[in-house]
């Protein structure tokens, strides 16, 4: 087990090493200068500035040779200077961290509060109207996109009725949405995995078994049923979050909320190369740790899969 | 068809039976799928409602030519921001049915022009990632080897990227280079999406055929000597069909959406173009005055992918009927 953990977390560096290596060259690959109008939206700088500019950044240099000065500053844990704002890019990834993680963290509970439970219940009540209606919101919730809902959301708790405000983060009530909105999606992706993965159980012989020693119904639903239901839910946490992430770069934009994703955004559009290659490493190293996390925690709650390979 | 002769010298009705077994017609296994299918209710509805969109997309250069919409790029400022003709706002025109944008353009016609450029970004890169997954998925499950390394390193590293991200450094950088250009982006989409969504298929086709190559059908096709192209092409690649079909139809709208959500971050099809993303991303400009031009193509985006779910599950229900979620 450790040393599968070991193996794992010595496999990041190659992986990031070319997640750095396709960022890095495809953001060099556009034509023009981050420094000119069209990157910095209307403002457009005199020529002798452009070129002092670029001299300061190190980005009239050869693209191997900034790459390699990249890497080098990288292993120091310097991640060098926003080109927007001039300031530390880790300073600036610490201002929208926080925020970014609070929504993801609200949303995945706000998911698995609500469809741990509808799941389960559906799966007990098996066709009856309480098994289609979680079944409905199921359907809708995978299907219909998060930026759709978000719009849906918007005109009508926040324009029509003016239940919730919907630009920026300064209050919890400008959590609500956002937070329900992101939810939404995993928490219909949960149901459906819960339901199903409560259906199987349920057939298997151990539970007649169970029955049949004559334990109370409560016993052989939580202790028989939903322990050996919750591995295939443990599994998906790691897709979900990746799912977070991309959701909450478009909910983010959507609410104007200063998280990474809005700065993600922003990067890419400024072209701002350290603020996307940090922003890229960190997703990158999330989604790694979140898949490495769900293959530790399955191997645990499941001791027939062997962490071969 | 052979003439259908009965035994002579029995009674009529084992005369019958026998006839009955004789005139039934054989079906296949994609019969079978297909009667499947058709019975699926929601299946329907959506297959239904996915052809009508494509014979939207299709048709609609030709009804626009013949004056039966307008021209989606048509400005007419007098007429900016009317309302769709069931509300009881006195902005509303009887000739823009689902009202105008900020810039005088019909909503109708422009959400109809849209289908066309969401069919073009749903189907054309799901035809390259087919083609490109199936051939790289079959070569890496059968023959393993260097092509198979090569692919699980490439997966490694695509996994670490949620598709959108990749998505978006692709479509910022190359947006305004020469290929970008090419009908409004529209060929640098296909081929973002396609780069970005290969893997996932080739990794699915290479698993399916590493568990069928050790199959007891494969195993007599090379006793008898059959040469390994004929294996892929006759017994492995039909039997992995059925679950490249589903993700295939799943595929689908989730390149729409990926249009949608680049467009409307500004970095997908270039305006004024109309598709679903720079539709709403226009929108939000006169969002507090009106919200219809956003609401709009939010609400046909939402039709479009609850079609193509229930297809997509019904495809998944009929095709492998143990393929239960």
């Amino acid at each position: 087990m450790l040393k599968y953990t070991i193996r794992r977390l010595l496999l990041l560096i190659p992986t990031m090493f070319f997640v750095a290596v396709i960022v890095f060259f495809l953001a060099h690959a556009a034509p023009g200068s981050p420094f000119d109008a069209k990157a910095l939206g209307d403002r457009s700088l005199p020529l002798a500035t452009i070129e002092r500019l670029e001299r300061l950044y190190g980005v009239n240099k050869p693209v191997t040779e900034q790459f390699v000065l990249y890497l080098s500053n990288v292993a120091r844990f310097e991640f060098g200077n926003s080109f927007q704002s001039g300031r530390a890019v880790t300073d600036v990834i610490g201002d929208g961290f926080p925020v970014s993680a609070q929504l993801g963290v609200q949303a995945l509970l706000v998911a698995l509060a609500l469809a741990l439970p509808l799941g389960v219940v559906s799966a007990l009540k098996q066709n009856t109207m309480i098994d289609y209606g979680s079944l409905f919101f199921a359907t809708i919730g995978t299907t219909i996109p998060s930026f759709v809902i978000g719009i849906f959301a918007i005109y009508l708790f926040g324009v029509t009725f003016h239940v919730f405000p919907f630009v920026g983060w300064s209050t919890p009530m400008h959590w609500v949405l956002p937070t329900v909105i992101l939810a939404l999606g995993p928490m219909a992706f949960l149901t459906r995995i819960t339901r199903a993965s409560m259906l199987e159980a349920i057939r298997q012989d151990y539970v007649r078994t169970a029955r049949a020693k004559g334990l109370r119904e409560q016993v052989v639903i939580v202790t028989h049923v939903m322990k050996n239901a919750m591995i295939p839910i443990a599994t998906i946490v790691g897709p979900a979050t990746a799912g977070l992430i991309t959701g909450s770069i478009i909910i983010e934009g959507l609410f104007s909320i200063p998280g990474i994703g809005r700065l993600f955004l922003q990067s890419i559009l400024r072209r701002d190369y350290p603020l996307i290659m940090a922003t890229y490493l960190l997703y990158a190293l999330l989604i790694s740790l979140a898949n490495l996390t769900v293959d530790l925690v399955y191997g645990m709650l499941d001791p027939r899969i062997k962490m071969a390979k | 068809m052979a003439t259908i002769t009965t035994t002579p010298g029995k009674t009529a009705a084992d005369r019958a039976s026998e006839l009955n077994v004789l005139v039934r017609k054989q079906r296949s296994l994609w019969q079978d799928a297909w009667y499947r299918l058709i019975r699926n209710k929601a299946a329907v509805v959506g297959m239904i409602v996915v052809v009508l969109f494509m014979l939207v997309a299709i048709t609609i250069p030709f009804l626009t030519q013949a004056g039966l919409f307008k021209d989606p790029l048509l400005q007419d400022t007098p007429n900016q921001l009317m309302e769709p003709f069931w509300t009881n706002s006195k902005y509303k025109n009887i000739n823009y049915p689902l009202g105008s944008d900020q810039l005088g353009r019909d909503i109708l016609s422009r959400l109809l022009w849209s289908t066309q450029i969401s069919m073009l970004v749903g189907f054309v890169p799901v035809s390259i990632i087919f083609l490109m997954g199936v051939t790289i998925g079959l070569v890496a499950g059968y023959y393993g080897g260097w092509v198979d390394n090569i692919l699980m390193r490439i997966t490694d590293v695509i996994y670490a990227f949620p598709d959108l991200l990749f998505l978006f450094i692709i479509m910022a950088t190359l947006r305004n280079t020469a290929i970008g250009d090419i009908q409004g982006g529209l060929l640098l989409i296909f081929v973002a999406i396609a780069i970005v969504n290969w893997v996932g298929l080739a990794r699915l086709v290479r698993g399916q055929v590493l568990s069928l190559k050790e199959r007891e059908f494969v195993e007599a096709a090379r006793a008898i000597g059959a040469p390994a192209r004929r294996i892929m092409a006759r017994h492995v690649f039909p039997n992995l069909l059925a679950p490249v079909i589903v993700s295939v139809a799943f595929g689908i709208p989730n390149a729409m959406l990926a249009e949608a959500v680049l467009s409307f971050y500004g970095i997908g099809i270039k305006p004024p173009t109309p598709s679903w993303g720079v539709m709403i991303n226009e929108g939000f400009t006169v969002f507090s005055t009106t919200a219809w031009p956003v609401l709009m193509p939010a609400m046909l985006i939402s039709i479009v992918m609850l079609a193509f779910t229930f297809l997509g599950d019904g495809l998944r229900d009929a095709l492998d009927p143990r393929m239960k979620l």
